[in-house]
């Protein structure tokens, strides 16, 4: 798997909807598959799974919004 | 009424002291009553008939408490309606209440059949007369009404009258450590009464409400810079809310050096979080309080200290408020003796009068105990020693992050879909809190390919009626649900299934 596909398996294990992985672009926070709960979930498994520190005062959800924006920003924080 | 007097005597007082600030607005007691003073007068011209309740509607801006002790300055009740919740179901509001007028704090354009909305932002009041005190609510009038999940789909409102608000408020301020004129947090819509917990001891002991609004609490950078500088005394918030700060390092007593209290309410405080707290504040005292929203807000409460932590595996919810009595009973209403797990019955002055205009249902909840008005919680607890423990529903009614709702409110809508032939709503529970909520679906005919995309499609058709918080998070698929013998979906069954 490649860093991107792993991203999203996360992303989608999270949400708990196999969408994420095929519309790269859906805004996840409009489309009520993440709250502000499962978001700091989110960033617990990007710690454990990919081992990248998301400090929670770095994530803003109008840049981490779509799977293609969050893997962009993990790709700046690796 | 005492709260208005004495909010009253602060502007005249302490005219500049603040009174109610968010990220970018602030009012202090003199604006603050001035203002709602003369809307009170405009309120009572378009509003002669006593008592009609008025809609507020808005989420954390200064004209939503100008607006509520304006509305109660003219004998109206308000009922606060927080912009999270979808359009539809603020119109079944408007209608069911009898409303006779909106107030709209927001800059949206809103649009009622026979009922005037009044656009407040901006409003001119100059020429409005301050209103005199021989039209405020008077004790047994409605104060405010809150709508709560109904599981028959609809949402029922919790009349409050100025008698049940006074008698919490005199508690909250005599006995917890609130002192004068200190900051307090507004974490909850105002549309949830947990808001309630902080706003009203808050402005009746000269203190400041510091709101978090929406756009805040969804940026955490923002928000952490914001209680950087918030100088808050009195923490009040769900414990869920609390629990989101945790991830931060910082959250701690250097970041809000002058905390003194936390007060917590709207669903089970876990025993780590507060262990946690204590650790990251080690200066401040915990609360743990208890009540629904038809017993005003809270009528138990304890102080969390380390003796407790290292004594009970689950926290208490606590001792009642002196003039309360809580009962536990068995499935017939018989009392039961002490230590003995039945229904919680609470009796006393923070008791409500019912739901508006539901008769019916005001009175399977609603009753007399020795001369008191009484309600029918549906938790179960025990009582021992003197104290209260709570231990989940006989029903269907859960607590998710604080927000109670009824499941059966949420499968009335997922079945009114024409994607849906039969739904049933699992809570995903791993531990002593609820997670999120699971949809279990028997979809009807339908195009789509993919199941995400009919996913998509009933989000999309329940984001219509209800509020955010109520969406299911994850939905799963099934051919049938299960029955039991006697033609009931068989939960238990269907939660097997979902979980295999």
């Amino acid at each position: 798997m490649d860093f991107k596909e792993k991203v999203l398996q996360v992303i989608a294990e999270v949400c708990e909807d196999d969408v994420v992985k095929e519309e790269h672009d859906l805004d996840i926070f409009e489309a009520g598959l993440i709250d502000s709960f499962a978001t700091v979930e989110l960033l617990v498994q990007f710690e454990e799974q990919l081992d990248i520190n998301v400090p929670i005062t770095e994530f803003d959800r109008d840049t981490w919004n779509t799977p293609n924006a969050i893997v962009d920003r993990l790709n700046e924080l690796k | 009424m005492k709260l208005l007097t004495q909010i009253a005597q602060h502007a005249a007082r302490n005219p500049e002291q603040i009174a109610f600030r968010t990220e970018d607005e602030v009012l202090n007691y003199r604006v603050l009553w001035d203002r709602s003073s003369r809307l009170a007068s405009l309120i009572h011209t378009t509003q002669p008939e006593r008592q009609t309740p008025v809609v507020v509607y808005g989420h954390m801006g200064m004209d939503m408490p100008i607006s509520f002790l304006a509305c109660v300055q003219a004998g109206h009740p308000y009922i606060p309606v927080d912009i999270s919740i979808p359009m539809e179901r603020v119109r079944l509001i408007v209608e069911k209440s009898g409303a006779g007028l909106v107030i709209n704090t927001t800059d949206s354009m809103l649009d009622f059949d026979n009922v005037t909305v009044l656009d407040v932002q901006g409003l001119q009041l100059e020429q409005e007369e301050l209103i005199s005190d021989g039209y405020w609510v008077k004790p047994d009038e409605v104060f405010y009404i809150i709508y709560t999940s109904g599981s028959t789909g609809n949402p029922k409102g919790v009349q409050i009258a100025a008698a049940n608000l006074q008698s919490f408020t005199d508690w909250m301020t005599d006995d917890f450590p609130l002192g004068q004129g200190k900051v307090f947090l507004n974490q909850a819509p105002f549309s949830f009464d947990l808001s309630v917990m902080d706003f009203y001891p808050a402005l009746q002991s000269g203190g400041t409400i510091h709101a978090l609004e929406k756009a805040v609490t969804n940026k955490p950078k923002i928000m952490f810079e914001n209680l950087s500088r918030s100088g808050l005394q009195i923490w009040t918030s769900t414990p869920s809310f609390v629990q989101m700060c945790f991830p931060n390092p910082d959250f701690n007593q250097k970041m809000l050096p002058e905390l003194e209290v936390f007060l917590f309410c709207g669903e089970v405080l876990p025993l780590a979080v507060a262990k946690e707290l204590k650790e990251r504040f080690p200066r401040a005292r915990i609360f743990n309080t208890y009540g629904p929203t038809e017993a005003t807000v809270a009528v138990t409460s304890i102080e969390i200290t380390e003796d407790l932590l290292a004594k009970e595996k689950a926290l208490p919810v606590g001792y009642p408020k002196s003039d309360m009595s809580i009962l536990v009973v068995d499935d017939s209403g018989n009392p039961l003796p002490e230590g003995e797990k039945g229904e919680l019955i609470l009796a006393g002055p923070s008791v409500s009068k019912g739901y508006l205009g539901e008769p019916l249902l005001t009175e399977n909840a609603f009753g007399m105990v020795n001369g008191m008005n009484a309600y029918r919680t549906g938790d179960a607890g025990i009582i021992r020693d003197g104290l209260v423990y709570c231990q989940g529903r006989l029903d269907y009614q859960i607590k998710l992050h604080g927000y109670r709702m009824e499941l059966e409110e949420i499968e009335f809508h997922l079945n009114q879909s024409e994607y849906i032939k039969a739904a049933i709503i699992i809570p995903y529970a791993p531990s002593e809190e609820i997670e999120y909520l699971i949809a279990a679906v028997v979809p009807g005919d339908h195009k789509f390919e993919k199941e995400y995309q009919l996913t998509a499609a009933i989000r999309k058709d329940l984001a219509l009626r209800l509020p955010a918080y109520m969406i299911p998070r994850k939905f799963t698929y099934h051919t049938a649900i299960p029955m039991t013998m006697n033609g009931k979906a068989d939960r238990k069954k269907m939660k097997e299934e979902v979980f295999a």
